[in-house]
């Protein structure tokens, strides 16, 4: 199954799926040195970003969010891309500084359709992302 | 590449000019292709937030080093948040050795970009105040919406990096709030309760942005806006609702040309409304063992309203209050002997930090008082500290005596 995408961040990349149902501060939710989830409320608590495809609805919180987002990349425990409903400018900021393949505005709803365990191709140059194999 | 840029521009991006200002250049050019702006504009000056050690945390000094591989400076005027401790009396406020050298190699990388480390919320309070119709990249909240709705100049919330990806290359991109047409009212707001106080002026921000997140709004019937008035308004608009940009009818610059006909809903603001926010945060069972004032940064007539509220009483035993500014007004302070009158009756007045920013406050003490509705939505989140507002002369009256 394919679906439409818009490319923020460029890269083609395949992995296995790592969904939040809620928005996501990355300053506070997540710990940079580990990748680990680490707020307590959120249903995917303890869970590592570390080389998934991170699919969340959008970020939140402080702007410094950024800066975390990056630290994931320089202490090599970032996701292989994000997938968000909508991205904003903390995410955007974040995702160009790590280098981390970012797209948005799935033209279907991707919270009914994938979970996590998926195995996904993200393709910013066709503009596409395509579910390889579900998680049975 | 949906944005015109022109070749100096392109140049910029491609790494020609090196890393640091290729990456500044990307983002602000992928922010402005997902928001729709047609080209890059140049600002005037720039205020840059991720300054505390306690929200930026270890991941900055990495940022810090990609940042250094090209001796990069900014291009135009640009000012600092505040930091996570008074950099001179950080080991008063109980501030570990470890956390202070940290967050003096903070500062100090953005003073060798060349960033003026004024440490302060509040710019404006300093000399640093916008005109009408420049362009900034601003990314303090409560100073975004003051630079918009006070001064009518013209700046989205910028975050931490995009702020300082506009002081490295003196460029945002042309979308938001940059655009005539995104500052036109949404919402009318009709004032029909007394604004008697600072934190009244807090109450109101804080209760539109929790009903109206994002969306500007109009107030009339507001009979007075000082600047330290709408520094509490822009303040708690943006704390409880994201809120960027506001108009006062006849009291700010933009309000002369609004159109009322295209706003979409009509609103009172009544008593009871404003009682609603005093009762949300009014959390303290025990007696209170702070009181903090200064957010937004306290200015120079803040400071001599809270002497001449004082006058000869003294703080009560087992309350400590503590005054939040610049290093700047500090010394204004200090220079007409505000500063040892109000230390001789107890009171602290700490520069260059906050009880938003600073882990000295949540950590040392449970019950706060304070007049701001953004100090006191920051201070109840953590789990330990309960919080009271209450307008200053209550608060001078409880704990002095």
């Amino acid at each position: 199954m394919k679906i439409g995408i818009r490319p923020i961040v460029e890269g083609k990349v395949t992995g296995s799926v790592l969904l939040s149902p809620h928005p996501i501060s990355f300053l506070g939710d997540v710990d940079s040195e580990t990748g680990k989830i680490i707020d307590s409320e959120s249903s995917i608590y303890g869970k590592s970003l570390k080389n998934t495809i991170f699919v969340f609805p959008r970020g939140k919180g402080s702007t410094v969010g950024s800066y975390i987002i990056y630290g994931l990349r320089v202490n090599n425990v970032s996701p292989l891309a994000l997938v968000a409903e909508e991205a904003e400018t903390i995410v955007i900021a974040g995702a160009i500084l790590a280098g981390i393949p970012l797209v948005d505005l799935p033209d279907k709803d991707l919270f009914s359709i994938v979970k996590t365990g998926d195995i996904i191709t993200i393709d910013t140059s066709e503009k596409t992302l395509t579910i390889q194999k579900r998680e049975k | 590449m949906i944005m015109f840029l022109t070749k100096d521009q392109e140049e910029m991006l491609s790494g020609m000019k090196g890393e640091a200002i290729a990456k500044s250049m990307e983002l602000i050019v992928k922010i402005g292709d997902v928001y729709n702006a047609k080209q890059l504009i140049p600002i005037t000056n720039a205020q840059v937030a991720g300054v505390s050690y306690l929200t930026v945390g270890e991941s900055i000094f990495s940022y810090f080093e990609l940042l250094s591989k090209d001796a990069v400076k900014v291009k135009v005027p640009t000012w600092l948040n505040p930091a996570g401790m008074d950099m001179k009396k950080w080991k008063e406020m109980k501030i570990s050795e470890d956390f202070a050298e940290k967050q003096l190699r903070i500062v100090n990388f953005y003073e060798g970009l060349g960033i003026n480390p004024t440490l302060t919320c509040a710019p404006y309070l300093i000399g640093h105040t916008p005109s009408q119709g420049d362009h900034l990249a601003w990314s303090e909240s409560s100073a975004v919406s003051i630079a918009n709705s006070f001064y009518g100049a013209r700046t989205n919330r910028e975050g931490a990096p995009s702020s300082l990806a506009s002081a490295i290359t003196g460029l945002t991109a042309n979308y938001g709030l940059h655009i005539t047409e995104n500052r036109n009212p949404r919402i009318l707001v009709d004032v029909r309760t007394k604004l008697e106080s600072f934190s009244d002026y807090s109450a109101l921000g804080y209760w539109y942005g929790q009903k109206f997140h994002g969306s500007v709004p109009y107030f009339v019937n507001i009979q007075s806006l000082n600047i330290n008035e709408a520094k509490m308004l822009a303040a708690a608009l943006a704390a409880s609702g994201s809120v960027a940009l506001y108009h006062v009818k006849d009291l700010t610059p933009e309000s002369k040309s609004i159109d009322t006909e295209n706003v979409e809903e009509k609103i009172e603001f009544t008593e009871s409304n404003k009682n609603e926010i005093y009762n949300h945060f009014n959390q303290i069972n025990e007696g209170p063992d702070l009181v903090v004032i200064g957010c937004p940064h306290a200015s120079h007539e803040d400071v001599k309203l809270i002497s001449g509220i004082l006058q000869s009483r003294q703080m009560k035993d087992g309350i400590e209050f503590w005054i939040f500014t610049s290093s700047k007004t500090k010394a204004a302070i200090d220079a007409d002997s505000l500063l040892t009158n109000l230390e001789s009756r107890g009171i602290k007045i700490y520069a260059d930090t906050c009880m938003v920013v600073s882990p000295s406050v949540s950590e040392n003490f449970q019950n706060i008082i304070t007049n701001s509705t953004k100090a006191a939505h920051y201070l109840s989140k953590a789990k330990t500290t309960m919080v009271n507002l209450l307008p200053l002369d209550s608060i001078m009256k409880e704990v002095t005596e």
